[in-house]
């Protein structure tokens, strides 16, 4: 029981974290190697939240709100000559991740941070103790999934994105503003990424490189998923339950591979990833 | 790229130079202290592993981050045998083995892994991010073996000591940039650019690009390894983060800092950044780093070709030397060995079907063609000419139906494999390589046949008597010289047919060759074709739109309606038929 409920979870983590690169991928084609720094911004905004006294839940909109400025001020400067450069692109947003790294050692220092836990306890499902954070995770990945569901198919800002998905020249042609739509998306898209650590900290230690760990995890299964949450959710169940399983009965270590290394190998059996119609 | 054309000038320069730098490095030990001799020997063979990012990235396109698993790898083998083993002179030479051959299986499988038909070249990324994972994996898991995440100490290797160890990576950092520079100057050298460019038009020219990219993964993944080696040898310490993706993040730092595509640049950049990192991470750690990383921002968006770029533009170039006559290649006609066995069909095509999902975009094609025919296939927009041309040199798109070239099925095969056959295709727009000049393009059409040179540069350029016509009458003989991407848009096309033609194919797929050239480029070409067809045997199925053209030049006329061959006969068959009419009818003249 708790093995199920332990790939449930995961594969919910996984998705909050990935959240925010597939919408930048599935909207731009751009794949924000930044993404680890971003939550690293995020988890430091919790630990700059606990340090003003404030209430620990209060860290999640200010995360939101940081992420999305410092995302929207990167789209402006760095990302918008790339667009027709991917692999360029890749390397500058890397590049932009040791750049916040080192502004974040600065700071801070480089110390492991502790924060307050949003969450703490257990409770009983079906018999069996279990984290309550955990679970609550599983309910924040459905919130942001359906919230990008609402936001895509519900509201004007979703049908441009969708239109500049399909055929970007034609989504110009009849006048959206491709380049507003692009800022918008990389903005929700960095500030779901700061979200996310802030979700990350009750779970992992906050320091300055922390993000980069979860950095390859979520690319990886972005590129699987394509440009559809509900491929990267079915992504996620598959790839972070095998990787409970294998670090339950194989090894941890190998546990720690298991996502990239399927992902790569499905790549390579269907180019497409999940995202085949 | 600015570079002389004749060879001995420069071998001169690159031999004094390499001598240069050959003094320095043995000398360099009695000037420089301890710290720094160590720092310089590391840097070095960091260099090395910038030259293979280079060739990778720089010159054919492939980003990477996994010559850091390689050199790991490299390093691990020779660590593991030097510590279990002993540092016998047996075992040394069992550690260099390893040190090799264990980074080209692994770039072996890589290479295949990365590189299959059709594959993107993000995923090729994706998978030089996946590598260095799993080494460092590995790495953490091997327990004793690989001593987990403290790594190897303590074992000993080459009795060198610290000045030896200076020379010998110096050395080897010399031949590793001499053979590298000679290799991406030579006729070889500019496939890889050809395939950065245009890996289509690479494999339409019968050359395999994606086992290339495989081969040159598997070469430079054993030159890694041999930087492992002497890390391993030289640091006497190998941890998990040299084979991690971060470090290999970090070779490509220096590379694009050095400036891609130039061999010297990396080795400048990944010497210079390394050097200096080591002298300043002690005063400020976090603060140099910084500016690593927002230097390295600033450069991709506004230099993406790095500081070589940057003494491009303020050095006088040399192009107005280079478009000159003075250093092009002289063109000799070679025997056109073209039999044109007569009456034996070329090209037969029965059955074949193609579909998009439930979309039937052709079906029932049958066709036959034989030498010396110059067929021209018309149809309205839509009616899937440009599909069947596909189906014709691309064994794997036809969804049924059988296609045999020369008598042989061609279902499954590759482009590159179905030009060996003898088929050349013309793309609808100009497919050539536009950083080549047009001498180099021409060579590399050659190069299925006859394979370049690893180290000259040719002087001469050899052509089919076919192709060298081409050139002629469309007065490109007079431009060998230039860069590509400085011809118009009429020359590009008769670029790419005399590349097709220098194929010396028996069957010619040419679409709509004539699209957007003036009238007297399309009565050159026509006039080309109607040589090719009618006086040397070859074969030919031209897409057009144009009927008046059409009409003037072709022994016969198909034509293509919603997918479906409807009428095949001679010229005026067709051309006074009453269902061309009604097709044509309303405009659907594009």
């Amino acid at each position: 029981m708790t093995l199920l409920l332990d790939m449930v979870t995961t594969a919910a983590i996984l998705f909050i974290v990935a959240a925010g690169l597939l919408a930048i991928f599935g909207v731009l084609k751009i794949i924000n190697f930044a993404h680890g720094a971003w939550l690293t911004i995020g988890a430091y905004c919790a630990v700059a939240t606990a340090g003003l006294g404030l209430n620990p839940w209060a860290a999640l909109p200010i995360a939101f709100a940081v992420g999305a400025i410092l995302g929207g001020i990167t789209e402006l400067v760095i990302v918008r000559p790339l667009y027709r450069r991917p692999l360029d692109a890749i390397l500058a947003t890397w590049g932009l991740g040791i750049v916040i790294g080192q502004l974040i050692t600065l700071w801070f220092g480089r110390d492991v941070q502790f924060t307050p836990n949003l969450l703490s306890g257990t409770v009983d499902v079906f018999g069996v103790g279990y984290s309550l954070y955990r679970l609550c995770a599983v309910a924040a990945a459905l919130v942001i999934g359906l919230a990008f569901t609402f936001l895509l198919e519900g509201t004007r800002l979703g049908l441009s994105a969708q239109a500049v998905i399909m055929n970007e020249t034609l989504a110009r042609a009849l006048g959206i503003d491709t380049a507003r739509v692009r800022l918008a998306t990389f903005m929700v898209g960095t500030g779901l990424a700061a979200l996310a650590g802030v979700l990350l900290t009750p779970l992992t230690s906050v320091d300055p490189n922390m993000g980069v760990a979860w950095l390859i995890g979520s690319f990886m299964l972005v590129m699987v998923a394509g440009s559809s949450f509900s491929t990267l959710a079915i992504a996620c169940l598959v790839f972070g339950g095998t990787q409970v399983l294998v670090s339950t009965f194989v090894s941890p270590i190998f546990g720690g591979i298991t996502v990239a290394v399927l992902c790569a190998l499905v790549l390579r059996i269907s180019p497409k990833g999940f995202a085949r119609a | 790229m600015p570079e002389s054309r004749s060879i001995p000038p420069r071998v001169w320069i690159l031999a004094a130079l390499a001598l240069a730098v050959a003094v320095v490095v043995i000398i360099g030990p009695a000037l420089f202290d301890r710290f720094t001799l160590n720092v310089l020997t590391r840097s070095m063979i960091y260099a090395m592993l910038a030259v293979t990012v280079d060739i990778l990235w720089g010159y054919t396109g492939i980003l990477t981050f996994g010559q850091a698993a390689f050199f790991g790898a490299g390093a691990y083998a020779s660590a593991m045998v030097l510590s279990h083993l002993g540092a016998t002179p047996a075992m040394l030479a069992l550690a260099l083995a390893l040190a090799i051959l264990v980074p080209m299986l692994l770039g072996a499988f890589v290479g295949w892994l990365s590189f299959g038909h059709g594959s993107t070249p993000l995923y090729a990324t994706v998978i030089s991010l996946v590598v260095p994972i799993v080494v460092t994996q590995l790495v953490f898991s091997g327990g004793v073996w690989t001593g987990s995440s403290s790594g190897l100490v303590g074992y000993s290797g080459l009795p060198l000591g610290l000045q030896g160890y200076f020379r010998l990576t110096g050395i080897c950092l010399i031949i590793t940039t001499v053979i590298a520079l000679v290799f991406t100057r030579s006729d070889d050298g500019k496939l890889l650019v050809a395939i950065r460019d245009n890996e289509a038009r690479c494999a339409y020219l019968g050359l395999d690009p994606q086992r290339l990219k495989i081969a040159l993964t598997t070469i430079l993944a054993g030159v890694a390894g041999i930087a492992g080696f002497l890390y391993a040898n030289a640091s006497g310490v190998v941890a998990p983060e040299s084979t991690g993706f971060v470090f290999g993040t970090e070779i490509v730092i220096w590379t694009a800092l050095g400036g891609r595509g130039t061999i010297i640049g990396p080795v400048m950049g990944a010497i210079g950044i390394d050097y200096l990192s080591a002298q300043l991470s002690g005063d400020l750690p976090f603060l140099w780093n910084l500016v690593v990383g927002a230097l390295f921002v600033v450069m991709i968006i506004l230099l993406p070709n790095g500081l070589a770029q940057l003494a491009g533009m303020v050095l006088p170039r040399r192009h107005g030397e280079q478009a000159s006559q003075a250093g092009s290649p002289g063109l000799a006609a070679e025997a056109a060995g073209n039999g044109a066995e007569n009456g034996n069909r070329v090209l037969a095509v029965s059955g074949l079907g193609k579909s998009f999902g439930s979309l039937q975009v052709l079906q029932g094609i049958d066709l036959d063609v034989r030498p010396g025919e110059l067929v021209s296939l018309v149809g309205p927009n839509g009616a899937g000419k440009t599909t069947l041309m596909r189906c014709l040199s691309d064994g794997t798109e036809a969804t049924t139906g059988r296609v045999s070239i020369a008598g042989q099925d061609i279902s499954g095969m590759t482009p590159d494999e179905i030009v060996a056959l003898g088929v050349g295709r013309k793309f609808q727009v100009a497919s050539v390589f536009d950083s080549l000049t047009v001498a180099d393009c021409l060579r590399l059409a050659r190069a299925s046949r006859k394979a370049p040179s690893l180290l000259r540069r040719s002087a001469t350029l050899g052509l089919p008597a076919a192709a060298a016509d081409i050139l002629r009458s469309t007065g490109l003989d007079g431009m060998l010289g230039r860069p590509v991407s400085l011809l118009s848009h009429g020359q590009k096309q008769s670029l790419e047919l005399a590349m097709v033609v220098a194929l010396e194919p028996k069957l010619i797929l040419l679409d709509e060759p004539t699209a957007g050239l003036t009238k007297v480029e399309r009565t050159t070409i026509g006039a080309t074709l109607q040589k090719l067809t009618g006086e040397l045997g070859f074969a030919a199925i031209l897409v057009e739109h144009d009927l008046d053209f059409v009409r003037d030049i072709s022994t016969r006329i198909v034509v293509l309606h919603q997918g479906k061959l409807v009428l095949d006969g001679s010229v005026d068959q067709v051309v006074n038929s009453e269902m061309v009419r009604t097709i044509y009818s309303g405009g659907a003249h594009a």
